[in-house]
């Protein structure tokens, strides 16, 4: 079977010299749900912008990335920014419209359809992350989870195969996360999720990549990777409480 | 220098209003042409910065304070056009969502801050910085760039205002000019420390002159020059032959009656046209020797904060493509 | 959240509230037209168009007290130029009829931004086809403005709170650098909305 996401020996330096990437490699199997982890600096995020193609800003020939076997080139980058849904770790620089309607219709209005199905997408994907009835609030009036799931929504509109988020529990109260994370549950398409938040790892990824200094130094199920207490401190990471009183058998 | 609505009268408002369109559809052309995608959302973001940055106050003496117009510091990091646009912008949304300057006096805000105060700022900019090189000829640059910016500004704001016949122009022109050369000083001493700042921090947002004009920046300086030439033309000028001198002359006015108010009265025509000579030779030569010490003050203030010996430049970035 | 205040009122819901922007637009202009060639002989009428705008106010169920305040902060700088208008023959009715006029006009403005969202009248703005590029300025200025503006203030008081001796001169450089990281800030945020713009398809 076509791997949804294929990632092969990607490499990537910044214009200052850093190496950010240092060859990964990687698959994702349609339907699957990945988790990626890893200390501060490790890439993760210069990693997901591959993804959508916004890194490197040029691209040319010879891409590391394929999504659903179609390699990535400057030719059908904004297929692939379809297909693939990036989901950003601050809702402020993704939630740029001055309403809510306005934001989630961002991405359908570019498809060309009508304002009817522009406005039905819009609905249905407010009500699918429960913000029905917010169409005309003012995002800069909204709380920190209110505006991920508007950012989720304005993604989901969009009808992606792949669903591809940064830290999305990050300043969340409890509550909100719970919340986020039943709605995630509830999106059966692939999903890759860069997170600190290792017990929403446990919760929602069945296999996880650990990334460090540029590389995957790890891949694995998420239990009995995670449960690996020594691995798990080489790389910053700990054991998630969670995890704790699992023995791995 | 917000002007509220009410103050000009519809042949000025409509005049500015067609400048003020111009100028700006200009800018939106140039920028549509020049200006890659990639910083599209500066344009906006950058005009929530002016208008935050103009929430922020600078303490003056006695409990008043000032704040940053901000007009030649954009100019100085997105080029002549863009800041024509950011301003704008600003001016918009001011007067749409906070009532802040009159919706008929858009016109006439619009080239005030945005085409006199903004291209024209810059325009000081480039030659200034141009003449004297490297970091310090900047912040010197654009610290004198800024007081021109907002004097010029002022004195067309005036000129709108004695046009539209609700103040004498021997009035309006010493308290706007007089105010905002102190105000403008504020404005130079805020740019120059910001500038410094950035070129300390993040030295690649500060692009090289040259850059941000593009190709041909005489030709493009002198079609916005055409504009606001049209309009000191209209606004200024008028003025500038025939206006008495000061607040002796005008006090002397109020004891006539009204119907000599639209047209200024001269009973003996050798002696007033010697005065006029005497008068404006007078206020040129104060107004020269203002702008040399205001000058002077900025180089100082460069020295000040560029002292000799630091790096001659800030590190020129790549050239964009 | 102080510039939140600004605009607080236009979301609310009355019978003002639901006519449509472009409709709220025209009246705006066409009253301030009115009002500025309104001849200055017939000053006393005045209080037709000071009356409709009464009648809209109260209709719009804002607070007096709120439209009040912000008519008190933009009607000092009225004066202040009005004033200068005394100083020709007649001026004292000329400085009236311009304070009248300005209030008037004010009072239209705060109005019609404090019934009609920013973004109502973006769309109108984009029917009359302005610019899209322009559109884009005004909208992503009006939905980032408020996130700076926390911004500064909350830089400005993490400066202070390690000020502890204070020197005017001090006050200028501190506020200047927050002024210069705000614009750092700013084209940061630019690049991140860049890229989140692509990401949803901009071209």
């Amino acid at each position: 079977m076509t791997p949804a996401i294929e990632v092969r020996d990607l490499v990537f330096r910044y214009p200052d010299g850093t190496d950010a990437l240092r060859g990964v490699t990687f698959s994702v199997a349609p339907g699957e749900s990945v988790g990626l982890i890893g200390p501060n600096g490790a890439g993760k995020s210069t990693l997901l912008l591959h993804l959508n193609g916004l890194l490197p800003e040029h691209l040319t020939g010879e891409s590391a990335v394929r999504v659903s076997g179609e390699r990535l080139t400057a030719d059908n980058v904004h297929a692939i920014r379809r297909t693939v849904g990036l989901l950003f770790q601050d809702p402020n620089d993704q939630l740029f419209c001055p309403t809510v309607f306005e934001d989630v219709a961002f991405g359908p209005r570019q498809f060309g359809l009508s304002e009817e199905e522009v406005g039905r997408r819009v609905r249905e994907a407010l009500a699918r992350v429960g913000l029905q009835g917010f169409e005309n609030r003012a995002p800069h009036h909204l709380s920190g989870g209110e505006k991920r799931r508007v950012c989720l929504a304005g993604v989901l509109a969009c009808e992606p195969g792949i669903l591809v988020l940064d830290e999305p529990s990050s300043d969340l109260d409890p509550c909100s996360r719970r919340e986020l994370k039943e709605l995630l549950r509830k999106i059966p398409i692939t999903k890759i999720i860069a997170t600190h938040d290792l017990e929403l790892v446990v919760e929602l990824c069945s296999r996880v990549l650990v990334l460090d200094a540029g590389t995957i130094v790890a891949e694995g199920p998420t239990v009995s990777l995670l449960s690996d207490e020594e691995l798990m401190l080489r790389h910053r990471l700990e054991r998630p409480h969670i995890l704790r009183h699992i023995h791995p058998h | 220098m917000h002007i509220p609505d009410g103050f000009l009268d519809a042949k000025t408002a409509v005049a500015t209003g067609a400048l003020a369109a111009a100028g700006l559809g200009i800018a939106l052309r140039q920028a549509r042409r020049h200006l890659p995608a990639r910083r599209v959302p500066l344009l906006g973001l950058s005009a929530a910065f002016v208008f935050a940055a103009q929430m922020l106050n600078f303490p003056v003496a006695g409990g008043t304070s000032g704040h940053l117009i901000g007009a030649v510091l954009t100019a100085v990091l997105l080029g002549p056009s863009a800041a024509v646009i950011v301003i704008s912008a600003v001016l918009i949304v001011q007067c749409l969502m906070f009532a802040d300057g009159g919706l008929s006096a858009l016109g006439a805000n619009i080239f005030n801050m945005a085409l006199v105060g903004g291209v024209g700022g810059w325009a000081v900019y480039y030659l200034v910085s141009r003449a004297f090189k490297g970091l310090f000829g900047r912040v010197l640059a654009a610290a004198f760039a800024s007081w021109c910016s907002t004097v010029m500004a002022s004195v067309a704001c005036a000129g709108e205002l004695a046009a539209s016949g609700v103040v004498r122009w021997s009035v309006v022109l010493p308290t706007m000019a007089g105010v905002h050369m102190l105000i403008g000083l504020g404005e130079g001493l805020i740019t120059a420390l910001v500038l410094t700042g950035l070129s300390r921090t993040r030295p690649e947002l500060i692009l090289e002159p040259a850059q941000v004009a593009g190709a041909r920046p005489y030709g493009l300086v002198a079609v916005y020059g055409v504009l606001v030439a049209l309009g000191l033309a209209l606004f200024v000028s008028p003025f500038a032959s025939q206006s008495p001198d000061g607040l002796d002359k005008t006090a002397e006015e109020l004891g006539f009656d009204a119907k000599a108010r639209v047209t200024v009265p001269a009973p003996m025509p050798e002696y007033t046209i010697q005065r006029f000579s005497g008068a404006r030779v007078g206020t040129s030569i104060a107004g020269a020797v203002g702008t040399i010490a205001v000058f002077g003050l900025c180089w100082g203030l460069a020295r000040a904060l560029v002292p000799k010996g630091q790096p001659k430049d800030v590190a020129a970035p790549a050239p964009r493509q | 959240m102080q510039p939140d205040f600004l605009d607080r009122h236009s979301r609310s819901d009355s019978v003002i509230h639901r006519l449509p922007a472009a409709g709220k637009l025209a009246a705006a202009l066409a009253l301030v037209v009115v009002v500025l060639l309104w001849p200055a002989r017939y000053l006393p009428l005045m209080a037709v168009p000071a009356g409709l705008l009464l009648l809209a106010a109260g209709l719009s169920r804002i607070p007096p007290s709120f439209l009040l305040r912000r008519l008190l902060l933009l009607e000092p700088l009225v004066l202040g130029v009005a004033l200068l208008a005394v100083f020709q023959p007649g001026g004292w009715r000329l400085m009236l009829l311009l304070v009248v006029r300005c209030t008037l006009c004010l009072l239209t403005m705060i109005l019609l931004s404090n019934t009609t969202p920013f973004a109502d009248l973006l769309r109108v703005l984009k029917a009359l086809r302005v610019p899209g590029l322009l559109i884009t300025t005004l909208m992503l200025m009006y939905r980032y403005l408020f996130v700076l503006a926390d911004e500064a203030q909350r830089m400005r008081r993490a400066r202070m709170s390690r000020t502890f001796v204070v020197k005017r001169g001090r006050q200028w450089k501190v506020l200047a650098t927050v002024v210069s990281q705000l614009f750092v800030r700013a084209s940061e945020r630019a690049e991140r909305v860049y890229s989140a713009m692509c990401a949803r398809g901009w071209q």
